[in-house]
């Protein structure tokens, strides 16, 4: 791998936006399950729900802060990385995500400053109102990325003339062939995310013995949401599969680890290979038999497709899609193990007090942004060698920017990107360690978050908001 | 209709936006560094926190009005201001990135709140800087940007940078002089005094030295001298104004003063290079994308703006007049 301009803009742009994605992921999880809480506790009063709207309030601002900044940096990157693929494919993804800025990230923005500081000024109901727009915003935005995505996927309803590409079709562009299964299976993702995050948090604390109440309601919530969530995600994966398998055959042969235009039978199912591109084998293959012809072809013998069926220059690097994949899929299996699991204690009343299984929702709490980054590394490296499958090679669409610079601006990137990560995560488990009942240590914190949703419990607040 | 003008239009209108609007937050941002009372920068920070985030969304906002409307446009000034724009956004970043974590413990605030103030500082420069090497002239060869990722350093853009620099320090001066009370409202009196000046002093200048730097800048007085003149004059109006109001008892005098002022530097800065979008190098009819793409563009710009102005100012609405001393919770 040699360190070109177009190798260092695309480690730069996987760079910022495998980054990025952590955010939204966990924004768009928490932001429709602070709306469910909120929902909840308008309904039923209960404080123990306004208590965990509080404490993950103070999460899903900082994750969504972080995610801002970084995806102000993703719009522009298009141009500072990709300016011929600005130049070609922009009169296309441009009207997009412009229609993203103003549907949703103007709602967002618009709702997040009410949400956030704004309770004592406009009362329970519009606060609800708020949290509902900003968890809209979060979906709409999430559609139209993934439309934009899709469509450098799928293209569709387009023609090219004289080099540049022109819209024939908007709704053939919009929905195009991958758009509508792809939407629901990151959806799906982050709502999974969140609830895996509360989840392991409520272990975390039944395991310590501390905040039982909203450590049950937590782990109950969570499994709950995540036991009928991964039962649709792995429907949905199924039905994205072989979509896929029909518009973008290399990308499933490179998952699959395969390299002969048939594989052996009965094909083995892989987990751990180690590729040879350039002489189109592997080097180590270790599976499972028989699995592979059962799963991937729902027969004893079947054959799979192996990579060899996809021209070498059209190829793209086994390694990263076999492996993005394998961690999606593999996380996919825990955790409908775990989701199994805690349907069989929820009917036999051990949900809150069996340790193995509060133990395994602590390590499995970061698992959907695990596997989100896996699925993502299986959608964009599979894509290669193009940006736009099938109509503009990565390789053609870089900037005019010199190696250098692009080295030297990558760096300040990881700096800057690792300086957020950590303080991002010390806060975090700051705030868990602290729990939700943590006294005020910081009264006067001017953007308190906690503050203030403790006051709404305040006998003041109560008749200042006439209740 | 002329679809590729409306489109330059509403790319106009969002940059305009986010300059009025970011800059006063960055000028509060960049002022946090003169200010030493920890409990007075709380203030500060208070009165930009509920509506900073949708005052930067214009920021994107134009950005990708320029990749749908003017993809050509994008892909030459991206990797033209590269250096100015990555400095910028990580900048941005890092303020943003202490909005939220400066709460989160008082121990370390006080470096948030110099993150946040360089941060400030430093994303307006590269605005300027980008201003400034955007009016100097872009080398283009071909469809593409041919030269150096370093032109805009040289002593035209910095200049412009810190035109921008104070400009914004003058519109977050009279933000807080609106939004805050007591201490932080002399502090606001005492910054307008020197910071009004250095921007004047600044803007002069500069609008001097673009004459020298780029000849298409006399050419553009010498065609549109009235309007130019009309424009200047009433800067120079505003600003005095402004001059006048400064410890005098309206409080929302100062700002309209300065919103109007910038604004129609904006507005003389349009005339200047319309109906390029890319001063003097190219059109905005010949860097258009095809007719579809604008109709998209466009009808998202005419129906969900006004309904994203309004709730925008409804945010504004809800947290209006006086920023609570001790926080809005309290």
């Amino acid at each position: 791998m040699n360190l070109d301009a177009a190798m260092l803009a695309r480690v730069q742009f996987a760079f910022t936006v495998s980054f990025h994605i952590i955010f939204p992921t966990t924004s768009i999880g928490l932001a429709m399950f602070l709306t469910v809480v909120e929902g909840l506790w308008l309904k039923t009063r209960n404080p123990v729900y306004l208590q965990i709207y509080r404490f993950w309030l103070g999460i899903f601002a900082m994750a969504f802060g972080v995610g801002v900044v970084t995806g102000i940096v993703l719009s522009f990157e298009f141009g500072l990385g990709f300016a011929h693929f600005a130049q070609i494919a922009g009169p296309v993804i441009g009207p997009m995500i412009a229609l993203e800025v103003l549907t949703s990230f103007f709602l967002e923005a618009g709702f997040l400053g009410i949400m956030l500081y704004g309770l004592r000024r406009v009362g329970p109901k519009l606060h609800f109102f708020a949290t509902c727009m900003v968890a809209l915003g979060t979906l709409l935005s999430a559609s139209w990325i993934l439309s934009a995505n899709s469509w450098m996927q799928t293209p569709d309803g387009v023609a090219m003339q004289n080099g540049r590409l022109v819209v024939t079709d908007w709704l053939k562009v919009i929905v195009n062939p991958s758009w509508l299964y792809r939407l629901p299976h990151m959806l799906t993702a982050a709502y999974l995310t969140a609830s895996f995050l509360v989840a392991g948090v409520g272990a975390f604390y039944l395991l310590r013995r501390k905040h039982t109440l909203f450590a049950r309601k937590s782990v109950s919530i969570g499994m709950a949401c995540a036991a009928i969530l991964i039962a649709g995600q792995v429907f949905i994966g199924d039905i994205l599969y072989s979509t896929m398998l029909k518009h973008q055959p290399s990308k499933m042969q490179a998952a699959e680890g395969f390299w002969e235009r048939q594989s052996q039978s009965p094909a083995p199912y892989y987990w751990v290979i180690i590729p040879d591109q350039a002489h189109q084998r592997n080097r180590v293959a270790l599976g499972i038999p028989y699995l592979g012809s059962i799963w991937l072809t729902h027969s004893l013998h079947g054959r799979v497709e192996g990579l060899k069926s996809t021209p070498h220059d059209r190829q793209p690097a086994m390694g990263m899609v076999f492996y993005g994949f394998r961690i999606m899929y593999g996380i996919a299996i825990l955790m409908f193990a775990v989701a199994v699991a805690s349907l069989w204690l929820r009917w036999h009343g051990g949900l809150f007090t069996t340790r193995w299984f509060l133990r395994s929702l602590v390590i499995m709490a970061p698992s959907g942004i695990v596997a989100t980054l896996g699925g993502w590394y299986l959608a964009e490296t599979g894509r290669q060698p193009w940006v736009i499958f099938g109509l503009l090679r990565t390789v053609d669409a870089v900037s005019p920017v010199p190696a250098g610079t692009l080295l030297s601006t990558l760096i300040a990137f990881i700096f800057v990107y690792a300086f957020f990560m950590t303080a991002f995560l010390i806060f975090v488990f700051r705030m868990i360690r602290r729990g939700p009942e943590a006294a005020p240590d910081h009264a006067e914190a001017s953007a308190s978050l906690k503050n203030a949703l403790r006051l709404l419990e305040s006998p003041t607040a109560n008749v200042a908001l006439g209740r | 209709m002329d679809l590729p003008l409306l489109s330059a239009v509403f790319a106009a209108f969002s940059i305009t936006m986010y300059v009025l609007l970011d800059g006063f937050d960055l000028g509060v941002g960049a002022l946090l560094l003169l200010q030493p009372h920890e409990a007075a920068r709380n203030h500060m920070v208070d009165s930009i926190a509920p509506t900073w985030d949708g005052n930067e969304t214009w920021l994107i906002m134009t950005g990708v009005t320029l990749l749908a409307g003017f993809p050509l446009a994008y892909s030459i000034l991206m990797p033209a201001f590269y250096v100015p724009l990555i400095v910028m956004l990580l900048a941005l970043g890092l303020r943003g990135a202490s909005f939220e974590f400066r709460p989160q413990g008082q121990r370390n605030r006080p470096s948030w709140d110099a993150v946040f103030s360089i941060g400030s500082i430093v994303a307006a420069c590269m605005q300027g800087l980008i201003l400034g090497g955007v009016i100097q002239g872009v080398t283009i060869r071909g469809d593409a940007f041919g030269g150096s990722v370093f032109d805009c350093l040289r002593p035209f853009p910095i200049l412009c940078a810190g035109s921008v620099l104070f400009g914004y320090i003058v519109l977050g001066g009279c933000w807080l002089y609106l939004k805050t009370t007591e201490e932080s409202r002399h502090f606001a009196e005492r910054t307008l005094w020197f910071a009004l000046p250095a921007f004047l002093m600044l803007f002069v200048s500069a609008c001097l030295t673009a004459a020298f730097t780029q000849p298409e800048v006399r050419a553009a007085w010498k065609t549109h001298t009235v309007s130019l003149a009309t424009i200047v004059g009433m800067m120079a109006l505003a600003a005095i104004v402004l001059f006048a109001s400064i410890g005098k008892r309206s409080e929302l005098r100062p700002l309209v003063a300065a919103v109007s002022m910038v604004g129609l530097g904006i507005a003389g800065l349009a005339v200047l290079i319309f109906p390029d979008i890319i001063p003097f190098r190219l059109s905005l009819w010949k860097a258009s994308a095809s007719r579809l793409s604008h109709v998209f563009l466009l009808s998202g710009a005419v129906f969900v703006t006004p309904l994203v102005l309004a709730y925008s100012a409804f945010a504004y609405w809800v947290f209006r007049g006086k920023t609570p001393v001790k926080g809005w919770e309290a």
